[in-house]
């Protein structure tokens, strides 16, 4: 279970141009199931998402995972838990042009020190798995929108995390690919992972995979509601 | 002496640090009226981010203290040649009333600076800053040392004067001077060896269950101190005449020069190390409890008191080589 309460998160504080971008959030969202976070643009969606990935600390308020408090925790532990516990699909999947797919998706596993073979192998299985077998090779600049996704996808998985974050996973694809990734959303909560999506298209929304929907406007929940699949 | 430039890093060091901890002991108050981790206030929250900065700035101040301390003295050495009578270090301490307290208050900073970065270095692996009041709450007490030993060293550097007559080694470690420098060299040799050896063996002995149990952790830390006690007094009685070569050669502080090939530092450097790492146990024992230290404390223990041991075990080696290879032979 993650639970948030009364999460803040404030930028540029002090300043002139001081934001509000999430205020006073207390939400839980359950394990093992799909949760996204819908909101128009600058609800605060993606700022809540980066506070339950500790990918920033909020301003106010804690983040609870598993009973123990991961916003206050020193940045040694919070590298630690962004490596182990979350799996990042970001937005523009951000992947390194230049280099392999396959060195993509290895690339979060090797400050933890593994075998280099058996990651290898582990992240050959994840690209076939999600339908790459072949691309291993290809340069991540070479690869089509939908490819692109999976990849973010596969490296997210690497280090085989119990959450998996993504933010708009479907905004640069088409309805097929949409439905794909949704697929793979699916396999993943079998799987028994917790996956957190932020996202307005209401494909995602709506999707029978998804358990729950949170709205989020002007930095706060609007309304909560529960989809069963 | 202020305008020298090697008292003038101290001087300059020295207040900086002083600055620089009454700020973290201004956060260090902050945190003993306010630190609440079951809070998620914005205050809390800014108190958890701030003592990064924070430790890092200690960190850095404390670790200069540790080094300053071997400076104050090379730099006492190097000014000795500006006094007449003087020929090592003591003679340059010899020349101000303040010279001996800022060098006992230099000393006190090292071991105290050491045990304050071992607690912080403990804490820093807990994932609820489980020593965080503790830390700030020894720091408050250590900023009057701090600043005292600032002050004294200030002080002395300024009340040195060129043209003072000044009695050096010779004069102070012998058995016709006066105090605790002179009761040391008069200190029967033999004896005082023997009872080297005998805290050395008990140190030794108690490593292995020190290691393990708190109380034995709490008890080698007891005998670290006692070891630097008996160490620094067998150092001046025994060690220095075998260095020399001299039965009436006492001084501790020309066993640094040149002349005797630096040999002071190797006993010196893995005495006060031995020493700084054995005091360093006592105070994380209390947090052994903690489930975020309940593996850390127990693992740094081991740590500590092994590198400790080690270190004094290289103290003891450098003694008995010297006494070994030395042509002079003490009854």
């Amino acid at each position: 279970m993650i639970r948030l309460t009364e999460v803040t998160k404030v930028f540029n504080q002090g300043r002139h141009n001081e934001h509000h971008a999430v205020k006073g959030v207390t939400l839980g969202i359950e394990d093992g199931r799909v949760t996204v976070l819908k909101g128009p643009s600058g609800s605060g969606k993606t700022t809540l998402l980066t506070l339950i990935g500790c990918l920033a600390r909020p301003t106010s308020g804690r983040v609870h995972h598993g009973g123990r408090d991961i916003s206050g925790l020193p940045e040694r532990f919070l590298t630690e838990i962004r490596r182990r516990t979350f799996g990042f699909v970001f937005q523009r999947f951000n992947l390194i042009h230049g280099v392999s797919v396959l060195e993509n998706v290895m690339l979060p596993a090797y400050p933890l020190g593994d075998d280099h073979g058996a990651l290898r192998e582990r992240a050959l299985t994840l690209l076939e798995r999600l339908g790459l077998d072949g691309k291993g090779e290809a340069k991540a600049e070479w690869l089509s929108g939908g490819e692109a996704q999976r990849v973010a996808i596969a490296r997210a998985l690497i280090n085989d995390p119990q959450v998996i974050i993504a933010d708009e996973p479907t905004a640069n694809l088409d309805t097929a690919l949409s439905r794909a990734f949704l697929t793979i959303i699916g396999e993943l909560k079998a799987e028994g992972r917790t996956v957190i999506l932020t996202s307005h298209d209401p494909l995602v929304c709506e999707a029978d995979v998804v358990d729950r929907v949170v709205a989020m406007r002007d930095g706060r929940l609007t309304e909560r509601e529960l989809v069963e699949a | 002496m202020l305008f020298h430039p090697a008292t003038m890093a101290l001087n300059l060091a020295s207040l900086a640090n002083v600055a620089a901890l009454v700020l973290a002991a201004t956060f260090g108050v902050r945190i003993l009226r306010h630190w609440n981790i079951a809070s998620g206030s914005e205050g809390q929250l800014r108190l958890e981010r701030q003592t990064y900065l924070v430790s890092t700035l200690l960190g850095i101040v404390l670790a200069a203290e540790l080094v300053s301390l071997f400076l104050f003295v090379y730099t006492a050495d190097r000014l000795s040649v500006m006094f007449v009578g003087a020929m090592c270090a003591v003679g340059t301490l010899n020349a101000s009333v303040y010279g001996f307290p800022a060098l006992g208050l230099k000393i006190a900073c090292f071991f105290a600076a050491a045990v304050w970065l071992l607690m912080n270095a403990v804490d820093n692996r807990g994932w609820d800053y489980p020593m965080i009041r503790a830390k700030y709450g020894v720091l408050l007490l250590l900023l009057p040392l701090f600043a005292a030993a600032a002050a004294v060293q200030v002080a002395f550097f300024a009340d040195l004067k060129g043209d003072v007559l000044v009695s050096c080694c010779s004069k102070l470690f012998t058995a016709g001077g006066s105090g605790v420098s002179a009761g040391m060299a008069t200190l029967p040799p033999m004896e005082t060896l023997t009872a080297l050896g005998i805290v050395l063996a008990v140190v030794a002995t108690m490593a292995w269950p020190a290691r393990r149990s708190p109380r034995w952790a709490l008890a080698y830390a007891a005998v670290c101190a006692v070891l630097f006690a008996v160490a620094i007094a067998a150092v001046v009685s025994a060690v220095s005449p075998y260095i020399y070569e001299h039965p009436h050669h006492h001084c501790p502080f020309c066993l640094l020069k040149a002349e005797y090939g630096y040999i002071g530092y190797a006993l010196y450097l893995p005495l006060f190390g031995g020493v700084a790492l054995g005091l360093g146990v006592a105070p994380i024992q209390a947090f052994r409890t903690r489930e975020s230290l309940a593996l850390v404390v127990p693992a740094a223990s081991r740590g500590l008191v092994g590198a400790s041991v080690a270190l004094l075990l290289v103290f003891a080696l450098v003694v008995t080589a010297t006494i070994a290879l030395s042509g002079l032979r003490l009854t």
